[in-house]
């Protein structure tokens, strides 16, 4: 099982590129897919789950080119876009049997499945009501069923946690987790602790391009030992915003604690922290940026 | 900030918006179209078999007269989605937490549907001018008379046109396809209204105040003129009354007084959904009949099921799923049209059914021809929402992708969407074919059975390439009222009116249909090719 991304790009009308040579090959596990909001996560999501078409380069599954036949990809995908829609008159039983229908199962197949998945994500006491009473929590839940419904090989979920509380969202990592095993799942968020929780590789995107790829280990190496927290009054948080990368600051009794990333301890009173892979993410975005305004200029 | 500068804003913000969409574009060629369609003869204006010589009078009258009738018409279909946009883009929500009134919100809308009717209405006054250079029967250039039927005649109805649309936008029943169908026949009565009441004030789109002027110049001029005045499509029999001289409108005050009062009218009907309008609260348009008590609370009189809570909820490890049968996937096709026909049928009450049922009924129970004519007719424009969701639910609802995404889509869905509409045409006229069929009318029933295809490959076509509702279920409408209704033969998609041409009709119809399909199977498929 294998998806090749080979140098991707999309432009979209009025000269917008959303993305720039992309490529990646990706076997089973999870993929945490980062990025700053426009980075180009949704286009690529929408390319590999053959609703746009590349500019440019190639989306290979298993070596077939999808452009040439998207159903080789669209008959083990299961796809949660960011924004999807429902049938208000239908209830969540009816909704899920007919996309059953279009992705072709089975009718005593479906009926099972369905049953299970709206177990999973906990609306079995809800499935007779129709959707077009269900809250935007409940209907992501409806989203994630859908998109589980044909058992796919390639899982893409697009912002899959928006709009649930804590208690669904901890619960629809432990599923990833769970269903990763011999199937590629994508996730793709700009919620770092959802990709920490469940990713067994990241890729971060900016600007439409690939920055990164790797285990998140190998992210977190890049910032090891160059994480300090240090303790200021309130008054002089923005000249240390202005001189480091601050990942978080907190209000405290003492003044403001600030993470910083820096190669160096900002001030002799700081402490050194174990890096958070949201340290990580920053810190690579910030170095991203300043290579393409440094290229730039020259 | 002033209520003047905040109607601005909301007209201006509205009116950019639906400016810079492809959609805006296709409206200016329409218009474009009209005034083509004047200019070259193919919709003229009658005096009985006569027309005049093409003055600026003459041109200004019958060219405003097409922009007043088709603008007042088609505009409507153009125009209403204004509070439709915002509700579905949801700023209406991010408005509704602004002490924004809904007078100032929707005087704002009006304005901006005003100002897209009068765009169109402006490229029809620029035909008009080009007309007379380019007919150049009368030499004589009138800029009052060519242009100010516009301003006096058209700039009122439109003004009405596009109150009426957001009228139709406050009250919830009126949003969809009843409003849309509903709208024909109140803009025929609107049409008719001086004629039927005997007051020729009462005249909205202006066509009495053109007629009421033109008829004692005819008497003088048109030898055995017998007062009839029409806007005709099509007609090439159309003689050049060369004695008929005519000034144009005189615009008295009682006149412009009448005209002044329809823009007031329309003020007025604007005023008026103010009050109807629910402001984009969900409470407040809810159906309460359609709320079972146990979802009643909080979150339910916002819209909204209230989140499930029980005793299963926990965050350790999900349910088990059981693997799905390995191999290929290919369910039966008469599973997707089930699946298919629910979704088309569900939402419907019972009484929906009832009649249909009643219409049905009553096909096999009365005389051949009144069941074949009018009560085929009436049982074929029952099911209009029906069709007219073809084509259209997966845009409407925002299910693209999650359909898009699947394998197999183009070649089993729309396949499966087009046969429900034929089984919905079939089953609500199946009694006109069994009472044909029993007949022995083989000709009339092969009309029927094109009629049944017919129909939903145009609502398939046009809602496929149009991602709307409204366009099928305005054309169904004038069409099914001309045709079936008005029994005018070739309009006549049922075949009742079509005598012994019934069979050829009908491999036209079925021509027609088969093009239809093909036009809406070659959109989905770009569709699904992405962009």
């Amino acid at each position: 099982m294998k998806l090749e991304i080979e140098n991707v790009s999309k432009t979209y009308r009025g000269k917008v590129e959303a993305l720039r040579s992309f490529s990646l090959e990706l076997g089973p596990g999870v993929l945490g897919l980062l990025g700053p909001n426009g980075a180009g996560k949704s286009t690529l999501m929408r390319i590999l789950a053959t609703i746009t078409r590349p500019s440019a380069g190639r989306v290979l599954w298993n070596g077939t080119d999808v452009k040439n036949d998207p159903d080789t990809l669209r008959t083990v995908l299961g796809y949660l876009p960011q924004d999807f829609g429902i049938y208000p008159n239908l209830s969540a039983i009816e909704f899920l049997d007919y996309l059953a229908a279009v992705k072709g199962l089975d009718a005593a197949s479906a009926r099972k499945r369905i049953h299970q998945l709206l177990e999973l994500v906990n609306l079995a006491d809800a499935a007779r009501r129709p959707l077009g009473g269900f809250s935007g929590g409940m209907r992501q839940r409806v989203g994630i069923a859908q998109a589980l419904l044909n058992d796919p090989q390639l899982l893409i979920v697009d912002e899959p946690t928006a709009g649930l509380d804590p208690e669904e969202r901890v619960r629809f990592r432990n599923l990833l987790s769970e269903l990763a095993g011999e199937r590629i799942v994508i996730l793709s968020t700009h919620i770092v602790s959802d990709v920490e929780a469940v990713a067994t590789d990241i890729a971060l995107i900016a600007q439409g391009e690939l920055v990164v790829h790797g285990a998140p280990e190998a992210l977190l190496a890049g910032v090891s030992g160059k994480v300090w927290e240090v303790v200021i009054p309130s008054g002089e948080l923005p000249t240390l915003r202005q001189d480091y990368l601050v990942s978080s600051t907190a209000h405290r009794n003492d003044g403001v604690h600030a993470r910083v990333v820096a190669d160096a301890a900002p001030r002799p009173d700081a402490r050194a922290l174990e890096p958070s892979l949201e340290d990580a993410y920053l810190a690579t975005l910030a170095t991203h940026r300043n290579r393409v305004s440094a290229e730039a200029v020259v | 900030m002033s209520a003047i500068r905040i109607v601005y804003a909301i007209a201006r913000a509205d009116f950019l918006e639906r400016v810079r969409r492809y959609s805006y574009l296709v409206t200016l060629l329409f218009a474009v179209y009209l005034g083509y369609a004047a200019g070259t003869g193919k919709i003229s204006l009658r005096l009985g078999d006569y027309r005049g010589l093409y003055t600026s009078a003459w041109i200004g009258a019958m060219v405003s007269l097409v922009a007043t009738t088709f603008l007042s018409l088609v505009g409507f279909y153009i125009v209403k989605n204004a509070v439709d946009r915002d509700r579905q883009t949801r700023v209406g929500e991010i408005l509704a937490g602004t002490p924004l009134t809904r007078i100032t919100y929707l005087l704002g809308k009006f304005l901006s549907n005003f100002a897209v009717l009068v765009s169109m209405v402006a490229v029809l006054a620029l035909a008009a001018v080009a007309m007379q250079f380019l007919a150049a029967e009368d030499r004589a250039f009138h800029v009052g008379a060519l242009l100010l039927p516009f301003l006096f005649l058209t700039m009122p109805a439109v003004a009405i046109t596009a109150a009426m649309a957001l009228l139709f936008e406050a009250f919830r029943f009126l949003r969809g396809g009843v409003g849309n169908v509903l709208w024909f026949f109140l803009w025929t009565f609107g049409i008719a209204l001086p004629g039927l009441t005997g007051h020729s004030q009462l005249d909205p789109s202006g066509l009495w105040t053109v007629f009421q002027s033109m008829v004692p110049a005819a008497r003088a001029g048109i030898p055995g003129y017998v007062e009839s005045f029409s806007l005709t499509v099509a007609d090439k029999s159309v003689r050049v009354a060369t004695g008929f001289h005519w000034n144009g409108v005189e615009w008295t005050f009682g006149v412009l007084g009448w005209r002044l009062a329809w823009t007031a009218v329309a003020f007025a009907v604007v005023l008026c959904s103010a009050w109807f309008f629910d402001r984009f609260d969900p409470a407040r348009s809810r159906r309460k009949s359609r709320v079972k008590p146990r979802q009643e609370g909080a979150s339910a009189q916002a819209g909204e099921a209230p989140e499930i809570k029980t005793a299963r909820r926990h965050t350790a490890t999900p349910t088990h799923l059981s693997p799905l049968p390995a191999g290929p996937r290919h369910s039966g096709s008469g599973r997707l049209l089930t699946a298919e026909l629910r979704l088309a049928l569900k939402g419907y009450r019972w009484w929906w059914y009832a009649v249909a049922g009643g219409l049905l009924i009553a096909q096999f129970a009365a005389p051949l021809e009144i069941s074949r004519g009018p009560l085929l007719a009436f049982a074929w424009i029952w099911p209009i929402l029906v069709w007219s969701a073809l084509g259209t639910r997966e845009a409407r609802f925002g299910t693209e992708q999650l359909l898009f995404s699947c394998p197999r889509i183009l070649p089993r869905q729309l396949p499966a969407a087009w046969v429900v509409g034929i089984l919905v045409a079939a089953l609500t006229g199946l009694g006109a074919a069994a009472r044909l069929a029993l007949a022995g009318q083989h000709a009339g029933l092969l009309a029927w059975a094109a009629g049944a295809m017919f129909v939903p490959s145009l609502a398939l076509a046009l809602g496929v390439w149009s991602g709307t509702s409204k366009f099928f279920e305005g054309l169904y409408t004038a069409l099914w009222y001309v045709g079936p209704m008005n029994r005018v033969p070739g309009l006549d998609f049922t075949g009742s009116a079509s005598g012994p041409q019934a069979a050829r009709d009908a491999v036209l119809y079925l021509g027609i249909a088969a093009i239809l399909l093909g036009a809406a199977f070659f959109r989905r498929a770009r569709q699904l090719r992405g962009t």
